[in-house]
């Protein structure tokens, strides 16, 4: 209990009377306002819209930066994992080499021998490059032959061999050059011994890293060196920071024209029938009755469609001609399927707001059809549409990845996210980024519009605004 | 419940017609004609499937007969694979499909259910943080992804324990099913996951939980008997519509994993512009669907109250 | 006198965290009920009346809520900061409880029947059957007509009146020494209103139970309680019998409220007054009387510092927190007098 205090006549005294007494004192702030505030303090919601800015810049400005064709293949480096930028060995022209043969040695042994030593001496002459790896080992007495094996791990014993290079036939070949497909990474070569016919179960392995190599006449041809480059000379390669596809496609400069399309599809489709959806459900719901229930009711059966097996249905319906790449119809086809949801729930919304106390109100006081529209319904239903407009993007965006990725969307050569996956998919075991990166933008856009998606709904919601 | 029953079946009737109808006019607005696909080789094939369908009639009289043969349960024969008809096809198919599914659904419905109440009674702590943020993976990766990435798994471990602990690709066992179904199921879990999650939080501000509360009821009580139960309502009706993108979803699913479903069936003949496949498929799948919407809003009546004595 | 009162709250202080800030919903707040009494707590919405009775119950959530201050004690035993299964010791089984709105106060997936006999089984460990028996008894004993059936309905087949009925059939199962009912027939129209008004008179004085009634509406207070406490902004500000409340109303937001309710005695022509302004922020209180800047009356110090209770002069238990009360303070019609002139000089 707070203590007494002593109370004088002046305390008494009547306290200056307040005539603001029915002022509400918080400031008054409009819908939008209001959820523009609170969508600012929502951390998730802005991040996700930083991540649509992003989004937007890499897709508009970034060709402008990486400037890199999307449709011209790097043969130097096909299904290169995402690098710093790389130099290679300028080296000669290949120039066909003589079958070394150790003449002193039998070609062929004396008799079919039990046993066999296995491979000694086994070394790379010159530096191995990825033009070109030169084995050499001493020959083994009584053999008739070797088998060669390259392998991308380290074998264990005669499991994991690889792949099988060459079956050489004679006893006195003492030498193998590897041209084969060579990358700049880690090889194991294993030489086994044979009859002529048989393997024997002895095996040596060598390990071998190629050096990035390019001959002078490619070079010359794709521009890398002048005409008085020598030999011996490193040479720059073109620069992949996320690394290059299966065709030796630059895989930035591919997202980047992906995101042109998927983005495209995403944002535009979403838009169309969203506006559509709109003008049909509130035409519906404005004129009520017969018309209402007729449209409806057809809007139901659309919705019924089974989405996706539609989609491809009229994917097939619309056909892809040469040369086409498939976009409109996909627009279409996301078109004319979608639109019922936004329909019925603008719809549901007019419906609903028709019968509130204040359009009574405003119609009482003489506000016409036009007046009631533009100053009730739509400022009513604006936060619906814009919350449906953001979950649509990501939607079709995802329907767009899918049939992209069973081969139904965007046609080949032109790139969107989902058909890059599609393509990642195959070499996901080797060359995992490939399928990493447009399935990581997938995933960003669509998080990102969900994530908007979730803070316009709680900016929105006007059960919400009174809570606070 | 008897005459509700009826007519939801009477409405999914008029559906399944529609999508037979939409699915005809579609196939039938295909540049060319399907016949002249090179595939349907030899000029008495293509007579016989001509008379068959009556491709050489107008379009109406074409409609007719393909309308009595679907009521026949007569989806046609293939046009790839010779001498199978495409009933053959869905019947030797489907129960692959319907296997997959029908565990992944479950996987789905039950983790969603789990997660969603545990993030719902650890609201804003590190188990809530932990499982939203997943969830929010889920439903923004897409589910050919997450095949990708359960096999790549698997091919891992099987590696890393340099056994064969689940199979990576094809059918046969259960043990084939699990990572697959569950890849299938992950989205839609994640979905249930953040339904289940918001449906709890406003169950528990209801009223009656403070009636249940005030009742002096113990907290796992009002948790199993008030909270749970009428919170799970609204997680079954988006069931119906989830059925359906699990369908879907295993297209890629099948075709990742190798599992010889429908879909990827399915897949193929689109690819193969296999018209009455797809044709046949599609009124399949369709009126699947709308049979399991129907069954899903029958098994809601039982659950709700308000719907059933109505 | 002589006995200790049933119900005991102490300083009773209950603060919520919300996004704007902390708001002081209750601050300090004091009463007894003795055994067998009826006592009303009136006041306008948000005055802290619900909130109040909730934190008895705990069943206030928390957080946002807290309760930072007080005691509750029931019989001697505290009731606030229990664990819940301390608190369900006397929860349900000591108190039963009515809410404001039947439709949603009630499971909407269980049975009325199994609602009521879900509070025997839990308190009195009676099994299902014999409870669901018990259930329709009590039922019956709300005047439920067709009890047997009743029960085995679901809330959203009953009216809004008959639910209520359900409800304080649950409440009382357990034979609770108190109710509370918060608002019980806010929701309810008139007439529904008298018949449960009625019913929980008759019930209340057939078990001697004493019933905490939350109200803002002053008919029902006249027509039910014994003793009145009113509350503005999460303080109590009169308390004291029915009749000191009504015909010795000496608080101007009691006086403010009479004059605020319809009467049908005296002049038909005479408009309602109603109080002008709105309740202060509770997130930031007042530093003096909460009510001072919609007083007509209000003094300088009545702006400074919060009045403490003043005894009635004749010592009935009627106290009222207002300056007005001062033992030297200047009386109403002078005051207002004086008042008129300065806002005349203004």
């Amino acid at each position: 209990m707070n203590t007494l205090r002593t109370l004088t006549e002046a305390d008494f005294q009547p306290a200056p009377s307040q005539d603001n007494l029915e002022q509400i004192s918080r400031p008054s702030l409009s819908y939008w306002q209001d959820a523009w505030i609170r969508l600012k303090k929502n951390t998730r919601a802005l991040i996700s819209l930083y991540l649509i800015v992003g989004l937007a810049f890499f897709t508009l400005i970034g060709p402008w930066i990486w400037t890199k064709d999307p449709a011209a293949q790097d043969l130097d480096q096909i299904s290169q994992a995402p690098a710093l930028p790389k130099t290679a060995l300028l080296v000669k022209d290949f120039e066909p080499s003589a079958t070394p043969i150790d003449t002193t040695h039998p070609p062929a042994p004396s008799g079919y021998p039990d046993a066999l030593d296995a491979v000694t001496g086994l070394t790379v002459l010159g530096t191995p490059t990825t033009q070109s790896v030169r084995l050499s080992w001493s020959p083994v007495d009584q053999a008739g032959g070797y088998s060669v094996y390259r392998s991308e791990s380290a074998p264990e014993g005669l499991m994991g061999l690889g792949l099988p290079l060459a079956s050489l036939t004679a006893g006195n070949i003492v030498g193998f050059e590897d041209r084969l497909n060579l990358k700049s990474q880690t090889y194991y070569y294993s030489i086994i011994p044979t009859d002529g016919f048989d393997e024997f179960d002895v095996v040596s392995t060598l390990e071998v890293s190629p050096q990035q190599s390019i001959t002078v006449s490619q070079a010359l041809e794709r521009q890398l060196i002048d005409s008085d480059d020598r030999p011996g000379q490193t040479v720059q390669l073109a620069f992949h920071p996320l690394g290059t596809d299966y065709l030796g496609r630059d895989m930035l400069a591919r997202l980047m024209q992906g995101a042109r399309v998927s983005l495209f599809i995403g944002v535009v489709a979403p838009l169309i029938y969203v506006l559509f959806g709109v003008f049909y459900g509130g035409f519906a719901g404005y004129l009520g009755g017969t018309t209402d229930q007729v449209l409806m009711r057809f809007a139901d059966f659309v919705v019924a469609l089974p989405f996706l097996l539609f989609m491809i249905l009229f994917k097939i319906a619309f056909g892809i001609g040469p040369g086409e790449s498939g976009i409109l119809p996909m627009l279409i086809a996301l078109i004319l399927l979608l639109w019922p949801a936004t329909a019925r729930l603008v719809r549901g919304q007019v419906l609903r707001i028709r019968e509130q106390g204040y359009i009574e109100a405003a119609r009482l006081l003489g506000g016409g059809p036009s007046y009631l529209i533009a100053r009730h319904i739509i400022p009513n239903t604006m936060g619906v549409i814009l919350v449906t407009l953001t979950f649509a993007v990501p939607s079709a965006i995802f329907t767009e990845a899918f049939l992209s990725f069973i081969g139904m969307g965007v046609a080949p050569p032109t790139p969107s996210w989902g058909s890059m996956c599609n393509e990642g998919v195959k070499t996901m075991l080797s060359h995992p980024h490939e399928l990493f990166f447009p399935a990581l933008f997938i995933s960003i856009t669509v998080l990102a519009f969900n994530l908007l998606g979730d803070g316009l709904t709680e900016a929105l919601d006007s059960k919400m605004r009174s809570k606070e | 419940m008897f005459r509700y029953t009826l007519g939801r079946l009477l409405s999914g009737v008029i559906t399944v017609w529609f999508i037979a109808t939409a699915t005809f006019l579609a196939m039938h607005a295909v540049p060319g004609d399907p016949l002249m696909n090179e595939k349907a080789t030899t000029a008495e094939i293509r007579e016989n499937l001509a008379r068959k369908y009556g491709l050489d009639r107008p379009l109406p009289e074409q409609y007719v007969i393909y309308l009595s043969n679907m009521i026949q349960g007569d989806f046609g024969i293939s046009f790839t694979q010779q001498n199978r008809r495409v009933n053959d096809i869905i019947k030797d198919h489907f129960p692959v499909s319907a296997a997959l599914g029908i565990l992944a659904i479950t996987f789905a419905a039950l983790g969603g259910i789990l997660w969603g109440a545990i993030t719902a009674l650890y609201r804003n702590q590190l188990p809530d943080i932990i499982i939203m943020f997943l969830v929010i993976l889920g439903i923004s990766v897409p589910s050919f992804v997450f095949a990708a990435l359960g096999q790549l798994l698997l091919v891992n471990l099987n590696q890393w324990f340099g056994t064969s602990i689940l199979p990576v690709a094809g059918w046969g066992t259960f043990s084939h099913m699990l990572m697959p179904s569950l890849v299938l199921g992950l989205g839609t879990m994640a979905l249930l996951t953040r339904l289940m999650r918001s449906s709890m939080l406003e169950v528990v501000n209801e009223d009656f939980i403070k009636t249940a509360k005030a009742k002096g009821l113990s907290p796992q009580r009002i948790f199993f008997k008030h909270q749970l139960r009428n919170a799970i309502l609204p997680v079954v009706t988006v069931l119906g519509p989830q059925i359906a993108a699990i369908t879907t979803g295993g297209f890629v699913v099948e075709l990742v994993f190798a599992i010889p479903g429908l879909g990827r069936y399915f897949v193929q003949a689109v690819q193969q512009l296999d018209y009455t496949v797809i044709m046949g498929t599609t009124v399949f799948y369709g009126a699947f669907l709308v049979l399991m919407v129907i069954l899903v809003d029958i098994i809601y009546g039982f659950i709700d109250p308000r719907v059933r004595l109505k | 006198m002589s006995n200790p009162p049933l119900l005991e709250v102490e300083g009773l202080t209950v603060e919520f965290e919300t996004y704007g800030g902390v708001v002081k919903a209750v601050r300090g707040v004091d009463f007894t009920v003795e055994a067998g009494e009826v006592m009303a707590i009136v006041g306008e919405s948000g005055c802290g009346k619900s909130v109040t009775v909730q934190s008895l119950m705990g069943i206030i959530p928390m957080p946002p809520g807290r309760i930072t201050a007080g005691s509750a004690r029931l019989n001697g035993a505290e009731l606030l900061g229990l664990e819940p299964r301390a608190a369900n010791a006397f929860r349900g089984k000591e108190i039963g409880m009515i809410f404001q709105d039947p439709m949603t106060s009630l499971n909407p997936t269980m049975t009325i029947g199994d609602q009521i006999a879900e509070t025997l089984k839990v308190h009195r460990g009676i099994p299902g059957q014999q409870a669901f028996e018990s259930a329709i008894k009590l039922l019956e004993m709300t005047h439920i007509p067709e009890a047997r059936k009743r029960a085995t309905q679901y809330p959203f087949e009953f009216s809004g009146g008959m639910l209520q009925r359900a409800m304080i059939a649950q409440s009382l199962a357990c034979s609770p020494s108190l109710l509370i009912a918060d608002e019980p027939t806010t929701a309810l129209d008139v007439t529904i209103q008298a018949q449960l008004l009625d019913l929980t008179n008759t019930l209340q004085a057939q078990d001697a139970m004493a019933v905490i009634l939350i109200t803002h509406d002053l008919a029902v207070v006249a027509r039910t309680a014994q003793k009145v406490c009113v509350m503005y902004a999460g303080q109590i500000i009169e308390h004291g019998s029915v009749d000191d409340i009504f015909y010795q109303s000496a608080h101007p937001y009691t006086l403010g409220l009479k004059s605020a309710m319809p009467s049908n005695i005296g002049d038909r022509e005479k408009s309602l007054d109603p109080i002008p302004g709105s309740p202060p922020d509770l997130f930031s209180p007042p530093l003096g009387c909460g009510y001072a800047p919609r007083c007509p009356h209000a003094m300088r110090v009545c702006h400074e510092e919060n009045p403490p209770f003043f005894k009635d002069s004749n010592n009935t238990g009627h106290a009222t927190r207002c300056w007005l009360q001062a033992p030297n303070a200047p009386s109403v019609p002078e005051l207002y007098q004086s008042n008129k002139i300065a806002s005349d000089g203004a």
